[in-house]
């Protein structure tokens, strides 16, 4: 066995430990195992959250090389993959982000109380226990009906009981992370593509810990791009109004759709890395301006690193890994000050652009010097 | 003489605030704000989708709004029309305002037998029963207790105005 597969685990292992720390003083389902560390050691915490991230990026960096110059295999892919599913399926999922518990709780208004959960809010419901955790009990739904609708599965699947909803949720995500996998495997036929994807930090951390529904979108619309390529025009438009209904930001791959299905019944050859950085920068674009409806949430940026993973570009790689340390790190200033008002706005923009600076004069300095 | 002056400045001003504070109890219940009038072409799409937003409106809970939010939407028409004395429409649209309002009691029980808390709710159709019965007793003041309604080119219709808010205003009692 590598040494690196030990490594790799043992520090996933301690990550999902890690994240333990964070449980939330009301969430009495496991009030047995609540410390309330995180939130009495801010700057351990914070200090520890850096390191691991950090040290997340360097497995990251270190995979990815190995598998560009071809010594990690497609049994290497696996085994890392497997160690990444296990290693952190079982972490407490709002280290974070708490939206794990709004998909819960707007499930629950649905198949349990059987309510719109677009006209009614979970915190109607008086003496709910999710309302003691749940941070947007009072919003109405606030994703596509699509996405309801596949919450069901895990809802039902936790048989009532909360800790196993949660896994349930979690292994919902876990599908669609392996399924996005192996489309992009489909489609690029290439692991070291594949790998830029399956191992970044970001990507692993929005999904199986903190279990964004985000991949399962992106999922959908990937699929829809190679049901094109075998020109099932019909069905692709399906699983895309699929993926749109899931959490709307797809609507923006609608021009790359309709410019593929144009382009392929005019017979016309497709170029696929000019699709993959249209979408890209589609995506990219809507991730930039998502600041103007709410907020920059970390777990955008899996939009465009599905397609960003497919371009041959040295450059997007550094760029967008980058981003993603920043983006990670951009939780920082939140976790240590333990306020969204001054002066963590500008602090998480300040730890998100520090990392892109430091990518692009890298990029600067090892390559166009040479 | 000065301090005489001072007691009845003071007089006043006490009867004043008792004055002003012994009114009607009030409501603070918000009703909306007046939709589009029968006879407009926006007004046939309100009731179209209407119909349609029932069903989107499932639920106990869901019910509830629905029917509540075309009791206050109905009973502001009501007035309106009442006030321009259009009374049969104004008849209509109380007419159709009571025949939500009943529902709402209903689906509260419907949902306490879900295992619901309903006691946020059954404060809201308090209140909301309330402020249609001010709404309603301050109309009857204004109203004749019937009206011959007789249109050109067709039927006239008798309108027993009296009889009706009577109706309507125990209908919402039954709520308080």
């Amino acid at each position: 066995m590598r040494i690196i597969y030990v490594l790799y685990f043992f520090f996933l292992l301690i990550f999902t430990l890690f994240s333990y720390l964070f449980i939330d003083p009301n969430l009495i389902y496991l009030k047995n195992i609540y410390t309330g560390f995180a939130f009495s050691n801010r700057l351990t915490v914070s200090l520890i959250y850096f390191f691991a991230v950090l040290i997340f990026f360097c497995f990251y960096l270190f995979f990815v090389n190995r598998f560009q110059k071809k010594i990690f295999s497609k049994k290497d892919f696996i085994i890392l993959l497997t160690i990444t599913i296990i290693g952190l399926i079982f972490s407490y999922p709002a280290i974070v982000s708490y939206d794990i518990f709004n998909y819960i709780a707007t499930a629950k208004v649905a198949f349990f109380y059987h309510e719109n959960p677009y006209i009614i809010m979970p915190i109607q419901f008086i003496g709910d226990p999710l309302l003691l955790f749940t941070h947007a009990a009072n919003k109405i739904a606030l994703y596509a009906p699509f996405w309801i609708f596949l919450t069901s599965i895990p809802f039902f699947a936790g048989f009532g009981s909360f800790v196993l909803t949660l896994f349930s949720f979690k292994i919902l995500n876990v599908v669609f992370y392996l399924l996005i996998i192996l489309f992009l495997y489909k489609i690029s036929k290439n692991i070291y593509n594949v790998a830029i994807f399956a191992f970044n930090p970001l990507v692993i951390v929005e999904t199986i810990v903190s279990n964004h529904n985000d991949i399962v979108m992106m999922c959908f619309a990937l699929f829809a791009m190679t049901l094109i390529q075998k020109k099932k025009y019909l069905i692709a438009s399906l699983f895309l109004i699929l993926s749109i209904f899931i959490k709307y930001s797809t609507i923006f791959l609608v021009p790359v759709f309709i410019y593929m299905i144009y382009n392929k019944i005019k017979q016309k050859k497709l170029n696929m890395e000019k699709i993959y950085l249209f979408s890209a920068i589609s995506m990219g674009i809507i991730f930039a301006l998502s600041p103007l409806r709410e907020e920059m949430y970390s777990w955008y940026a899996i939009w465009f690193l599905t397609f960003t993973c497919l371009l041959r570009s040295k450059f997007i790689l550094i760029i967008t890994s980058m981003l993603s340390l920043g983006l990670l790190f951009r939780y920082m200033p939140y976790m240590y000050l333990a306020t969204y008002s001054s002066p963590t706005p500008l602090l998480k923009i300040v730890f998100t652009i520090v990392p892109i600076a430091i990518g692009l004069f890298y990029y600067w300095y090892r390559f166009k010097k040479t | 003489m000065k301090n005489e002056k001072l007691l009845y400045l003071f007089t006043l001003v006490f009867f004043l605030f008792v004055l002003k504070t012994s009114v009607f109890a009030q409501s603070n219940y918000v009703l909306p704000y007046p939709s589009s009038m029968p006879g407009s072409f926006s007004y046939k799409i309100h009731l179209i989708y209407e119909s349609v937003s029932k069903y989107w409106y499932f639920g106990d809970f869901g019910q509830f709004d629905y029917n509540l939010k075309l009791a206050d939407k109905y009973l502001v028409e009501a007035k309106i029309l009442f006030e321009y004395k259009q009374y049969l429409l104004g008849y209509k649209a109380l007419e159709k305002s009571n025949r939500y309002f009943v529902n709402i009691p209903l689906n509260l029980a419907k949902a306490k037998e879900d295992g619901k808390d309903i006691s946020q709710r059954r404060k809201i159709l308090e209140e909301s029963a309330q402020k249609h019965i001010e709404i309603l007793s301050e109309l009857q003041g204004k109203l004749p207790p019937s009206f011959l309604w007789t249109p050109e080119n067709a039927k006239s219709t008798n309108l027993n105005l009296e009889e009706m808010m009577g109706k309507s205003i125990k209908i919402r009692a039954g709520s308080l």
